[in-house]
This record gives structure tokens, C-alpha cells and sequence, in this order.
């Protein structure tokens, strides 16, 4: 379990994280969510002791990260990909990780094989994709068998593949009862992987809770509704409230009702339905309304 | 453990094919000046005392490359941000950068000596097999030092790249720094100095007392701190650095 306690990090006059606390449960993939500049690699940067917080304090399962003896053994974080020398080959530098920690050098070609770059063990990294890269930063974080794993953005520069492969370790190490935090902006990948979320915007946090609740809470819920005779069914769902879209002839988006409203409605009037379906909001859409009011960089409109 | 540590960074420096090359230019260039001076240059006036000065005057270059090493070694992992990596396996910064200190100094002495020992047998052996006589027990008062002294000069000039790469973070301007600072700097200052009434200015420049333990004729000059005490000098200069330096590391973001 993580537990972030009060975390401060300005730089300079800029406040990058303000008082932000909240916990990771282990057993779980817990999504780190937030716009541009809102923060997330600083926490995660300060978590790991990298970056000095002006207060705060991160536990894991109940200690800080200075006081984890072989913290490969109890953290494996992957910030970026590209923190690796590109003169050296990827076991060459796993080696020197392992054993800054007591691994033995064996473990490294293990972890090489588990991430699938087995064959290309000797290759300076320099000559990798990357794609490649990340695979390596995970093979890096798996190195030790820890019980918590941070990533940052692992699925940037993986093709499709790479992205199901990513998502499907992330979400066996959680079923494993280990605590997985991760950042990504590939919030349709988020959505297939996270149970827990957590949203910060300009330092500050802005929710905790699962995923189901997030979308219920910002996501745009609608229900769709078709039926040949829709123009007769608009005028007494209006006249009670519900806001209506016509989306074609035949069919029509209505907020503020209810889909049994709407179908016992239809059916006082007679009205035969062809389609009565909720329509619940994604992930993107919740994500973008929570932070509409948070973001630091926002491109025009096109 | 800080042997764990030792390792790590002992694998690093090894697994970086620019340190390789610049061990191999740094045993090689005194090698190549000392071998062709001993066989192209005048046999019966050679002396073993000669051949000391110039074994430890053409293995300056060999420091002046470990110390380049020495610097990169920490440059170049700001450069790449391995540096992140490396904090995060081991929060305890002050094990890290004692780790490489370590590494750094004990490759700088291992390298020095090699050069010293090979330069010195082969010079010895081609000026011998060209009827020359070179025994190192008639070399004189300080010839011996002199050897010991260099291997101790290189060992110190890489604690000193190491100290400036961890102020400056970057291996251009550390590597400028390590180099100006005997070719101009010392220079610079202690002609300033001297102008402005000084007297014997460049005796107290750190690189130049520094140079002393591997100079055989180190003491002689009465305007020079001597081997010992320049060494010394010269010591306690690098160590701020790479105190100034360390502190600054522990301090930092990373």
C-alpha cells in the first residue's frame, strides 16, 4: 500500500504539487490521472525520494522510501524510458541495477526473456525502439519481485500489441495482490485496466474513487432512444423535464429521464420503441469535464 | 551494503565503450612517447633518471584522461538521467557517490600504475639493449617518489574530474574545466597575482603544486611546495570540490 501524506513540491515561485494526499490499495490498479503539467511525474519523482517535496511524506506499506534497505525488492518504478545509457546493452543494464540491490546477474536474463527482449539482450540500447525501451524500464521494474510498482506512461511508443501485453502484466501483477500505480494518457487503456483512480489537476487532487464512480460523477449519461413515431414521444418527454437531441429522424438523446421513465411514457402514449438504451459517458468524456477547469495548456479550437 | 554499490558502479564504468577508449589511449600515448624516445633518441647520455622523468612527465596525459573518465562518470549519468535510476535503487546518495569515488580513484591508480610500470620496464629495456646503463637505485633523491608520486597525481586529478562533474553536471563543461585549469587558469591567476606583488604565486596553485608528486626534481626549487606538501595541497583542493560537489548532489532534485 502506498500512503501519500500532505506532499508539497514548488520549484521555484511554482507550485508543481500543493498538499496532495491520497493512498493506493494494493490488489488493485489504481490509474494516476491528470492533464499536462498538473503534477503527476513530480509526485511520482518525490515518492521515489528523487525530488526533495518541501513537506510530505510517502510510505510504502508503512515506510519511506529511504528507509527500503534493497528497494528494488519492495518498489520497481519506471518513470521513463529513456533513463538508460544508450552506449550500453540492455542486460549490461539491468546488471548494474541488480546489483546495486544483491540480485544475481542471472535474474537479469530472466526478466530480459519475461519482457520478450531476450534475443536482443546484447544490443546497445541505442539501437532500440522505443517500444523496446519500455519493455526494458519494465523488465527494470520487475527485476526484484517488488510488492508496489510505479509507472509513468509506460504504454508511450508501444504498438497495439505492446499496449494489450502492458495492460494484461499490469492487471496479473495487481491480481497478485501487488499494488500497481500507473499514469497514462491513454485513457481508453485506463479504462480497461484501472479499478481505482486518481485525478489531480495543478497539483491538487481532484478525486479518489473507482472507476465506475468517476464516470458516474462527471461522465455524460443519456439514454438513447428509437422509435418510428419519435416526434409524438419529444413533446410529453420535454413537457416533463427531459432535455431532448434529436439524433435522426428516428431517434433521439434525452437527458434528465430515466430509461423505465421514458419506456412507461412510451407506453402510456402507445408509442412502440425500437431501441431504449442507456448511454453512459467514457472515460475521456468524465476526465475532461473533472479537469475542464484545471488545465494548463489547452490547444484551440479546430 | 556498500559493496553492493561498489559493484553496480564498478559494472557501469566498464560497460561504457568511451571509458574502454580512453583507458586505451591513456596507457598507450606514454607507452608510444616513451618507446620511441628510447629508441630513437641518444642511448649513451640516457640515464635512469631521465627515463623516470620522462615515464611520469608523458603519463600527465593518463591522469588528465582518467580524469576525464572520472567526470563522465557522474556527468554522464545526469546526461542520460540515469542518475534517477541509480538514486532510486539506492536512495542513500552519499553510498552512491562514495561508491563511485571509489571506482573513479581505484581504476585512476591501477591504470597510472600499469603505465608507470610497463613505460618504465620497456624504456629501460630498449635504452639497456642499446648499451645504456639504467639502474633505478643510482637514478637519485627522488626519482623512486617521483614514480609513486604520479600514480598518486592521476588518482587525485580523477577525484577532481569526478568533483567538478558533480557541481557542473555536464561533461563538456567539466572536461573544459579539468583541462583550462592547468593549461590557463593556474596560469592566468597566478600571473595576475604576481602583478599585483604576490610573490611566488604559482607555487600556490593547486594544480601546479599538485604536479610536484610526480616530478623528480620536485623540492629542489625553492619557489615549490615540494611533493609532500604540494601533494597534500593539492588533495585538500580536490576533496572540497568533491565535498562542494557532493553536498550539492545530495541536495538536489535528481
Amino acid at each position: 500500500m502506498i500512503q501519500i501524506q500532505g506532499l508539497t513540491k514548488r520549484f521555484g515561485r511554482k507550485v508543481a504539487v500543493a498538499n496532495l494526499s491520497f493512498d493506493v490499495e494494493p490488489g488493485r490498479v489504481t490509474g494516476f490521472l491528470g492533464p499536462n503539467g498538473s503534477g503527476k511525474s513530480t509526485t511520482m519523482r518525490c515518492m521515489l525520494g528523487l525530488d526533495r517535496p518541501e513537506v510530505g511524506t510517502t510510505l510504502f506499506d508503512g515506510k519511506t522510501y529511504s528507509q527500503l534497505e534493497q528497494p528494488l525488492h519492495a518498489v520497481g518504478a519506471l518513470l521513463d524510458a529513456g533513463y538508460v545509457h544508450p552506449g550500453r546493452s540492455a542486460r549490461n543494464h539491468l546488471r548494474w541495477l541488480a546489483a546495486s540491490n544483491g540480485l544475481p546477474a542471472k535474474r537479469t536474463d530472466e526478466v530480459l526473456d519475461l519482457v520478450g527482449l531476450g534475443d536482443v539482450k546484447t544490443k546497445r540500447v541505442k539501437t532500440y525502439s522505443l517500444g523496446m525501451r519500455q519493455r526494458l524500464g519494465l523488465a527494470g521494474v520487475l527485476l526484484g519481485d517488488p510488492q508496489t510498482v510505479i509507472l509513468d506512461e509506460p504504454g508511450n511508443g508501444l504498438d497495439p500489441e505492446g499496449i494489450r501485453w502492458i495492460r494484461d502484466v499490469l492487471v496479473h501483477l495487481a491480481g497478485q495482490g501487488k499494488t500497481v500505480l500507473v499514469s497514462s494518457h491513454l485513457l481508453s487503456e485506463m479504462a480497461l485496466m484501472a479499478n481505482s483512480l486518481v485525478v489531480i489537476g495543478k497539483g491538487q487532487l481532484i478525486e479518489q474513487c473507482t472507476v465506475d464512480q468517476f464516470v458516474e460523477r462527471f461522465g455524460d449519461h443519456s439514454v438513447r432512444v428509437r422509435s418510428p413515431r419519435i416526434a409524438n414521444l419529444v413533446e410529453p418527454l420535454r413537457a416533463g423535464g427531459a432535455v431532448v437531441e434529436y439524433l435522426d429522424d428516428t431517434a433521439v438523446s434525452v437527458r434528465n429521464a430515466t430509461a423505465p421513465e421514458i419506456g412507461e411514457l412510451a407506453a402510456r402514449y402507445q408509442i412502440a420503441l425500437y431501441e431504449l438504451s442507456d448511454q453512459t459517458g467514457s472515460l475521456e468524456d468524465a476526465f475532461l469535464k473533472a479537469t475542464a477547469s484545471v488545465q494548463e495548456y489547452q490547444g484551440g479550437a479546430w | 551494503m556498500v559493496i553492493r554499490t561498489i559493484r553496480s558502479e564498478w559494472i557501469k564504468i566498464r560497460t561504457v565503450r568511451m571509458n574502454t577508449v580512453l583507458a586505451i589511449i591513456a596507457i598507450a600515448f606514454p607507452l608510444i612517447v616513451v618507446i620511441l624516445t628510447a629508441a630513437l633518441g641518444s642511448a649513451e647520455s640516457a640515464s635512469a633518471r631521465d627515463l623516470v622523468g620522462l615515464t611520469t612527465g608523458s603519463s600527465v596525459l593518463t591522469a588528465m584522461l582518467i580524469g576525464v573518465i572520472g567526470a563522465a562518470g557522474i556527468t554522464g549519468e545526469f546526461g542520460f538521467n540515469t542518475i534517477r535510476p541509480t538514486f532510486a535503487a539506492t536512495p542513500n546518495r552519499w553510498k552512491v557517490i562514495g561508491a563511485k569515488a571509489i571506482v573513479t580513484t581505484v581504476v585512476a591508480l591501477v591504470v597510472e600504475a600499469l603505465v608507470v610500470i610497463l613505460a618504465y620496464s620497456i624504456g629501460a629495456a630498449i635504452l639497456r639493449n642499446r648499451g645504456a646503463v639504467i639502474d633505478l637505485g643510482t637514478a637519485g633523491d627522488g626519482a623512486t617518489a617521483a614514480m609513486y608520486g604520479i600514480v598518486l597525481f592521476a588518482a587525485i586529478v580523477s577525484l577532481l574530474g569526478f568533483g567538478l562533474g558533480l557541481l557542473t553536471r555536464s561533461t563538456p563543461a567539466a572536461v573544459a574545466i579539468l583541462i583550462l585549469w592547468p593549461l590557463l587558469a593556474e596560469l592566468i591567476i597566478a600571473g595576475v597575482l604576481s602583478v599585483a606583488g604576490v610573490d611566488n604565486a604559482f607555487k600556490w596553485m593547486p594544480y601546479q603544486a599538485g604536479a610536484n608528486l610526480g616530478n623528480p626534481d620536485a623540492g629542489i626549487e625553492s619557489d615549490s611546495l615540494g611533493r609532500v606538501a604540494g601533494g597534500l595541497y593539492f588533495f585538500a583542493v580536490t576533496s572540497a570540490i568533491v565535498v562542494l560537489g557532493s553536498l550539492s548532489t545530495s541536495r538536489r532534485d535528481a
